[in-house]
């Protein structure tokens, strides 16, 4: 068995092993971003509703 | 008793609709003709090659056709509010999952036999000619792809994408099942006796279709009523 | 409370790795037969370990939210397996690596290859169902019944090198041979890299758990902004 190559493939394992779970981490941010920015619209249309609503009772 | 004469009832009721429609059945056994006859071209039919992959190609066929099947089991009580209905009457879930699964049976059999005459023909083997084994593992697996048709069918049936999620879902939970199917058919196609290594398969199947049939009455009722 | 949890679990696992980092490459020899290579093992074996426990929670999980309804032991489900489900590809990524240098090939159709092969497209199947449905409560009821299902399959997963003759190696731990397989150091190492990389992806699942808390709330809010915009509500406030 050549040392060398033995070498590299441990090396491919454990750059395979974290290289995947960084992608892993770095889709759940970039789901939590796009859903704190879901929730922040949500909330304006909740308020600017309410808001549109007292109007309208007034 | 009273689910399993409840579910007869209604695999009964299943049945009669489809030998008057007949769209299930002529689509699987269509398609199961068609899949063989693609498979003609890939295996010289007539070899001893033919005898090894023709179990394997066989119960390919029955599973692609069940998942035909399984699609309209209960998405045919969609219209008209019909699987409201049954859910409301005194029928018990499980009997609903188990009458589907019955019927399921019934239909991929005609489907099976069919295929089993088309595919004597096309590629030359004498496939009736231990009929025990033969009907012992057809019915053991076929057993076991319908219950889990019948219960996938119910859980995807409020699905968009059901026709895609269906064999998703349940050709990975068959693997077992298959597998045992296509190696204990190999010997029944090629005339051989069972093995210890085949009747092995066999308890598998007996196995999964008693884990399946439990686990399918035990959680009808969490995926057919809200 | 949970942001301080989740800095809490990664740093400790983040610090525990770079530990055993060290030990795996600057203290442990190289394994006779294999060379270098063998210290694949060390995440290859805790990161199936890893989504292994998950699944398992995640099964028990089902049950609860099964039996109690509650909302809350759905996203923790959904959650844990979804871990579960990239540990896995972890699992099989750096087995196939280590496999490509001592059996000379990628992929074995033996039974525990297989049977993992099932299991990741199994649980990738549970992701894509609880996309494909809205309804929150029929999510959480159809997915708990396919997790059920599914852990048919890592009950196989775990007994297959004990059943067959598979090219995948057979047990070598001590808690399942009881001992003489495998060197205590090498052993313990693995064991400490679990500790470290569960740590992680409790960390992870956490992270994973708020998210779903947060589309809870939008589900909530979208239906409270519905509600306002319904013709009900209008005629009420014209009255």
């Amino acid at each position: 068995m050549e040392t060398a190559r033995n070498f590299t493939f441990m090396f491919y394992g454990f750059t395979a092993a974290w290289l995947i779970v960084l992608l892993y981490i770095v889709s759940l941010a970039r789901r939590g971003a796009r859903l704190r920015k879901e929730l922040e619209d949500v909330k304006q249309l909740v308020a600017s509703n309410q808001a549109e609503q007292r109007s309208r009772v007034v | 008793m009273r689910t399993i004469r409840q579910s007869f009832l209604l695999a009964g009721k299943d049945l009669a609709l489809e030998l008057r429609t007949k769209e299930s059945l002529n689509a699987a056994a269509a398609f199961s003709v068609v899949i063989l006859l693609l498979f003609s071209f890939v295996i010289d039919p007539g070899t001893e090659e033919a005898k090894e992959f023709g179990s394997g190609m066989l119960w390919l066929v029955f599973a692609f056709a069940g998942a035909l099947v399984f699609n309209r089991g209960f998405s045919r009580e969609l219209p008209n509010e019909c699987l409201d209905t049954l859910l409301a009457s005194p029928l018990s879930a499980a009997s609903l999952v188990l009458g589907k699964a019955i019927a399921n049976l019934a239909m991929l059999i005609v489907v099976e036999i069919i295929s089993l005459v088309v595919f004597g023909l096309f590629f030359d083997i004498r496939w009736w000619l231990r009929p025990a084994e033969l009907a012992g593992v057809s019915f053991l697996a076929t057993w076991g792809i319908s219950v889990i048709g019948s219960v996938f069918g119910a859980l995807t049936v409020n699905l968009r994408l059901r026709e895609l999620m269906l064999p998703v879902l349940i050709y990975p939970l068959l693997l077992p099942l298959l597998m045992g199917a296509i190696e204990t058919s190999i010997k029944i196609l090629a005339n051989q006796p069972f093995t210890d290594y085949e009747w092995l398969w066999m308890r598998v199947l007996v196995v999964f279709d008693v884990i399946f049939t439990s686990l399918a009455l035990a959680l009808a009722d969490t995926i057919l009523v809200n | 409370m949970r942001k301080k949890s989740i800095y809490l679990l990664a740093g400790a696992g983040g610090l525990l790795l770079i530990y055993n980092l060290y030990r795996i490459f600057l203290v442990l020899p190289d394994e006779a037969m294999q060379g270098a290579i063998y210290r694949i093992i060390f995440f290859h074996v805790p990161s199936a370990f890893t989504a292994m426990s998950a699944y398992f929670a995640g099964l028990v999980l089902a049950m609860l939210y099964l039996s109690s309804g509650d909302l809350k032991y759905d996203s923790l489900a959904a959650s844990v397996n979804e871990v579960g489900w990239a540990f896995s590809i972890v699992n099989v990524t750096t087995g196939m690596i280590w496999a490509r240098i001592i059996w000379g090939i990628w992929w074995a159709w033996d039974f525990r290859l297989t049977s993992v092969l099932v299991g990741i497209i199994v649980y990738g199947g549970y992701l894509m169902l609880r996309k494909a449905i809205d309804e929150p409560t029929q999510r959480a009821r159809l997915s708990a019944a396919l997790s059920i299902f599914g852990s048919i399959d890592m009950v196989i997963v775990w007994k297959s090198i004990e059943w067959f003759r598979t090219q995948h190696p057979g047990p070598v731990l001590s808690i399942r041979t009881g001992g003489g397989n495998i060197d205590p150091a090498m052993e313990h190492m693995i064991y400490w890299n679990w500790l470290a990389i569960g740590l992680i992806a409790m960390a992870i699942v956490l992270i994973r758990t708020g998210q779903e808390a947060m589309s809870r709330e939008i589900d909530s809010l979208r239906r409270l902004a519905n509600a306002y915009e319904s013709p009900i509500s209008e005629a009420v406030t014209h009255e």
